[in-house]
């Protein structure tokens, strides 16, 4: 540990660490713009310099590794001063855009002017007119006018993704980012560039002009459209009062985790995430022949305890079978093991899991689903489920999640199912199963509701709801806990697993795994 | 006086051929390096020469040697900078084309000093024609086996190639040049790390200027006193000055570092032509802080001029005359470095256009009061802020111009 | 679709890329060559060069769009380059180029309609002490006046 000083208060910072980094860990912000943490520093920006004692000029604080006995000033007037100039260049070149510019907000130029600048213009000459509505992307839009040439994208494309679409051509105050004519920005990791840019400059081309970044409140979350468990922020409005229907996820963000996904997550799960807020399926419906009944949520489950407590009494629960998926929490697939397994000694169950795909060899792996290494380690063997198992001698079906309508097609269902006694859908996105089933119970989605995920590396790790359930949606784990108690086996249990919490508290209890480390959940 | 130690055959019919040039004593200086030194004693010889770099920052060639770590893993390589694109300066065209060999023995006699193997020699690439004399040369020296495999039987080896530029004043910058000679654009890089650690190639490298590799040889064969004597204690041989602008004689002189600068143009460059009256002088190429008719009674040294608020850079004399408005000089000034600017840095890429783009204003009659006040602010907003030295050489002659010659520009102003 | 090059220069480059431990550092003697052969680099010179050096296309571009002697465009059979910086504006460069663009009938940054000339200005050529100096593809001229300038362009064939 080195021993230094900030702005006359003591710091302890590491071997080799530059004065930026210690800073940022002693709670001493230093604005920056080119240098961002997942690259060397680049030191081309110039508004972290500082002044350190004993030099002569101004020292840049992204790329100076701390000594001992080291004085920083991050506060001085040389340094506000100096700050303000290179403020005052960059806004000299950069358009009044903030009414129109999707990054107000969430801005640093705007952020940094707020808190080192302030001032008025004393630029009165004409400014560089540059292209403004370039797609670069698929999802990407740059305006060369807003941008700061922090480079950062271009050597987010050179050193992360290794596919160099993106370059610098011309030189001086002509400088500009350009992809190579027509070879546009094509890996899974596009998205990433919007999070870069620390301007808005390049933007996503779905949220362009769609929202207002202070509308928006991050929520914590995790991505669940792989099993690498990338950490995540939901940006959500709450909507606006006496305005129906403004309540929504506006976009997907990465979240810091150096054991996950460090600053990154891929376009497959950005785009996924958000297409799975449509096809919301959020109705409650029981189908009798060619009728549809709308029913409530008691009186659903209470039939359906009935019927398998029926099939319990007379040991015929070789007669019940399950379609699970690996996007159930950890305290879902807890519920149903201790609930089908362990109480009602089910032995026929299976897994409809979204067929794998291709692994990217940086953050998408092959299984599609978030779960499966929890759904292991709780004791699932996940054999997929297939058509015969189905139809042998089943008179309760429960299946989980939509994704058996990926595995088969309906017609090939619907011959199964006719001889199947009860079917009930239990799910979050309307698949077309909803039409061959008996039952269908609409379940919360990802946002929707709260509990752990393990990822593929045995990372257990949990999320929150960021929205209410919509519709009459609930999270699976509450109508698990509710059809315990309805069946009246091992009631007593039951009743006191009152959140996600108790629920895990009781899984760690039993399975050792799950004892790893300490978890939060709300 | 002049006193033609580098330049003192430079008259001579095809010096550049390696037959006249070893008729002139050529390449004793590395027979001896060779035979009758170390490396250890070369570099103590160039480090008691006092010889400071010639390119314009007038570092002490033997320290940048010492820089260099003795044992290391990766090659040691040898950049000579030949980009020469300091406006006003036109020295090393001279020893490239008359005395290209004079530049390849100082080259040899640095490598086996240091330990390197290759160097490279960076040309700008305006320089075509001096560019062919030179493969020329080392073709030769090749063939005399002054170069290549068992240079004089001595066992040291050392490969030299020519590598030009294709049109950027910045690339003269050591890192930037270094960026180049990877066949990259010519962005300056951070220091430190500084090229004798990290540099070509990301191994340790020498940067010297083609005049300050061309002394070697005279300071081995001659040795270090007599080099010394032709300068100033802490400043020795002699310099070559590049005198241009309306003088009777323009060219270049070598003189004693410190020769006075009023010797300079009035007696060795015969003065302003006929009809002309001096108005103000650049000493050291345009980077360099301009002095006015008053002030030229100066020594030409490093601790003079930086006490005049100026430097000697690359001792490239522009002299101005007196029907010449300085606003011409601040536009071409202005201009020179907005289009040089390699665009990395805020302050630069942006402030010299800035800077540019109200001179411009200034010098269509669109002046305004407060103007000259803002070139100032400006400047002072680049200098000593940006990731290479350009921003304080595009910075300084635009603040000492609107300083010294601040009631002649507010005279065009409105509104005063 | 224009030809290949020719072996001989296709040895020149290797003969080049051997002279550095990375290839990649030939890129600007190589474009030099590749420029003197066709006269300018268009996008399939840049994907040429890039495979030859192992480099993406877009790295060559942003190496030919950062240097002044790269030529995107076709350059007239002779470029006149005139210098305008400080020494030989002094010395009445800026009247020499004035002259020339009545000359020619061209701007500067332009061709003549026969394409014959390319007029631009250039910064500092260092050749001061000739002032005011100008470049005609790779010849210099200095001691410029009206005179000179128009024996040097009558010699041209």
């Amino acid at each position: 540990m080195i021993k230094i000083v900030i702005d006359n208060k003591p710091v302890e910072a590491q071997e080799g660490q530059t004065i930026l980094k210690a800073a940022q860990q002693a709670g001493i912000p230093i604005p920056h713009l080119c240098y961002h943490p997942a690259f060397p520093p680049e030191g081309s920006c110039r508004i972290c310099l500082v002044e350190i004692e004993g030099l002569p000029k101004l020292e840049l604080a992204c790329s100076t590794v701390v000594r001992e006995a080291m004085k920083i000033s991050t506060q001085t007037p040389r340094v506000r001063e100096s700050r303000r100039g290179v403020l005052e260049f960059l806004l000299a070149d950069h358009p009044l855009d903030c009414p129109i510019c999707d990054k107000a907000g969430d801005c640093n130029l705007q952020d940094y002017f707020q808190e080192y600048g302030a001032f008025e213009s004393a630029f009165k000459e004409a400014k560089e007119r540059r292209e403004k509505k370039i797609k670069i992307g698929n999802n990407l839009i740059l305006d060369r006018e807003r941008c700061v040439l922090c480079t950062r994208c271009v050597r987010f494309l050179t050193d992360t993704t290794k596919t160099q679409e993106l370059g610098v051509f011309r030189r001086g105050i002509r400088s500009e980012i350009s992809t190579y004519d027509a070879e546009l920005v094509n890996n899974n990791y596009s998205g990433n560039l919007v999070d870069l840019c620390p301007v808005g400059a390049i933007t996503d081309a779905q949220f362009r002009f769609k929202t207002r970044t202070w509308f928006l409140v991050p929520a914590e979350s995790i991505c669940p459209l792989c099993s690498q468990g990338c950490n995540i922020y939901l940006d959500y409005h709450p909507g606006f009062p006496r305005v129906s229907g403004t309540a929504k996820i506006y976009r997907i963000r990465p979240r810091l985790n150096p054991d996950v996904n460090d600053h990154w997550i891929c376009d497959y799960g950005r785009g996924g995430y958000l297409s799975l807020l449509s096809d919301r399926w959020d109705k409650l419906v029981w189908r009798k022949g060619d009728r549809e009944s709308v029913l409530i949520w008691e009186k659903a489950l209470q039939i359906l305890a009935e019927k398998i407590r029926t099939l319990h009494v007379i040991k015929r629960t070789a007669k019940i079978a399950l379609i699970l998926s690996s996007w159930l929490t950890n305290e879902e697939l807890f519920l149903i093991k201790k609930i089908f397994k362990d109480d009602l000694h089910v032995e026929k169950i299976f897994f409809a899991d979204p067929k794998p795909g291709t692994g990217d060899g940086f953050l998408l792996q092959p299984e599609r689903a978030p779960n499966v290494r929890g759904a292991k380690e709780i004791g699932f063997a996940l054999n997929s489920a297939r058509l015969e198992d189905l139809s042998q001698h089943t008179d309760i079906l429960i299946i989980f999640g939509p994704f058996l309508a990926e595995l088969f097609s309906t017609a090939e269902l619907k011959t199964v199912f006719d001889s199947v006694g009860t079917k009930v859908l239990i799910t979050s996105r309307a698949s077309g199963l909803e039409s061959l089933v008996d039952f269908v119970l609409p379940a919360s989605g990802m946002a929707e509701k709260s509990g752990t995920l393990t990822n593929k590396n045995g990372k257990i790790q949990s999320f929150s709801a960021v929205c209410p359930s919509c519709g009459d949606s609930r999270p699976e784990w509450s109508v698990l806990v509710d059809l315990a108690k309805e069946l009246k086996v091992n009631a007593r249990y039951y009743s006191l697993l009152a959140n996600p919490g108790a629920i895990f508290r009781e899984l760690a209890k039993e399975i050792a795994f799950f004892r790893k480390e300490p978890l939060w959940i709300s | 006086m002049e006193d033609k130690v580098l330049t003192r055959n430079f008259g001579l019919e095809n010096l550049y051929k390696v037959d006249v040039y070893l008729q002139q004593g050529g390449y004793q200086a590395l027979k001896k390096a060779l035979k009758e030194m170390t490396p250890g004693q070369v570099t103590e010889e160039v480090k008691n020469a006092s010889l400071r770099g010639r390119g314009g920052a007038g570092f002490p060639a033997g320290m940048k040697w010492s820089f260099v770590p003795q044992k290391v893993d990766q090659p040691k390589l040898l950049c000579v900078n030949a980009d020469e694109g300091e406006p006003g300066t036109f020295k090393d065209r001279y020893i490239l084309s008359h005395n290209p060999h004079l530049l390849i023995e100082g080259i040899v006699i640095t490598a086996f000093a240091v330990g390197i193997h290759t160097a490279y020699i960076y040309i700008r690439g305006e320089y075509e024609a001096v560019a062919q004399r030179l493969e020329a040369a080392i073709a030769e020296a090749y063939q005399k086996s002054f170069l290549g495999k068992n240079i004089l039987e001595r066992g040291f080896e050392l490969d030299l190639f020519v590598h030009r530029g294709a049109g950027a004043y910045i690339c003269g910058e050591e890192t930037a040049l270094l960026e180049s000679l990877e066949g990259k654009r010519g962005h300056p890089r951070l220091k430190p790390p500084f090229p004798a650690s990290v540099g070509l190639f990301q191994c340790p490298t020498v940067i010297n200027n083609v005049e300050t590799l061309a002394n070697v040889p005279f300071i081995i064969g001659k040795g270090a006193r007599w080099f010394m004597d032709h300068g100033l204690p802490r400043d020795g041989g002699t310099r070559i000055f590049g005198v241009s602008g309306p003088v009777v004689r323009p060219g270049i002189y070598e003189l004693a570092v410190g020769t006075s600068l009023r010797e300079i143009i009035f007696s060795h460059a015969g003065g302003l032509k006929p009809g002309k009256k001096l108005k103000a002088v650049i000493p050291g190429g345009m980077s360099a802080p301009i002095l006015r008719a008053d002030e030229i009674d100066i020594k030409m040294d490093y601790e003079s001029l930086a006490a005049a608020g100026s430097m000697l850079g690359s001792a490239a004399v522009i002299v101005i005359d007196e029907e010449t408005p300085i606003v011409d000089v601040l536009l071409k000034v202005a201009k020179f470095y907005s289009h040089e600017s390699c665009g990395q840095c805020t302050p630069c890429r942006i402030g010299t256009s800035w800077i540019y783009k109200i001179i411009r204003r200034l010098a269509a009659g669109g002046g305004e009061r407060g103007d000259v006040d803002e070139l100032v602010r400006l400047a002072s907003n680049i200098k000593g802020k940006t990731l290479c030295p350009m921003g304080d050489a595009a910075a300084m002659p635009i603040i000492s111009l609107a300083q010294k010659f601040r009631t002649e520009l507010e005279s065009s102003l409105k509104n005063q | 679709m224009r030809p290949d090059i020719s072996a001989g220069l296709n040895k020149k480059i290797a003969e080049l890329a051997a002279r550095y431990p990375k290839k990649e550092a030939a890129l600007l003697p190589v474009l030099h060559l590749i420029q003197r052969e066709r006269g300018l680099i268009t996008a399939e010179e840049e994907k040429l060069v890039a495979g030859l050096l192992g480099l993406k296309p877009i790295r060559v571009r942003e190496v030919v769009t950062f240097y002044t002697m790269f030529y995107q465009l076709p350059m007239g059979k002779y470029h006149i380059q005139v210098c305008t910086n400080l020494t030989c504006a002094l010395m009445g460069g800026d009247k020499l180029i004035d002259y020339l663009q009545k000359k020619l009938g061209t701007k500067i940054g332009e061709t003549t309609a026969d394409r014959r000339f390319t007029l631009t200005e250039v910064e500092c050529l260092g050749a001061c002490e000739q002032a005011p100096c100008m470049m005609v593809n790779f010849d210099y001229y200095g001691n410029l006046d009206k005179e000179k300038i128009d024996a040097i362009l009558k010699g041209l064939d």
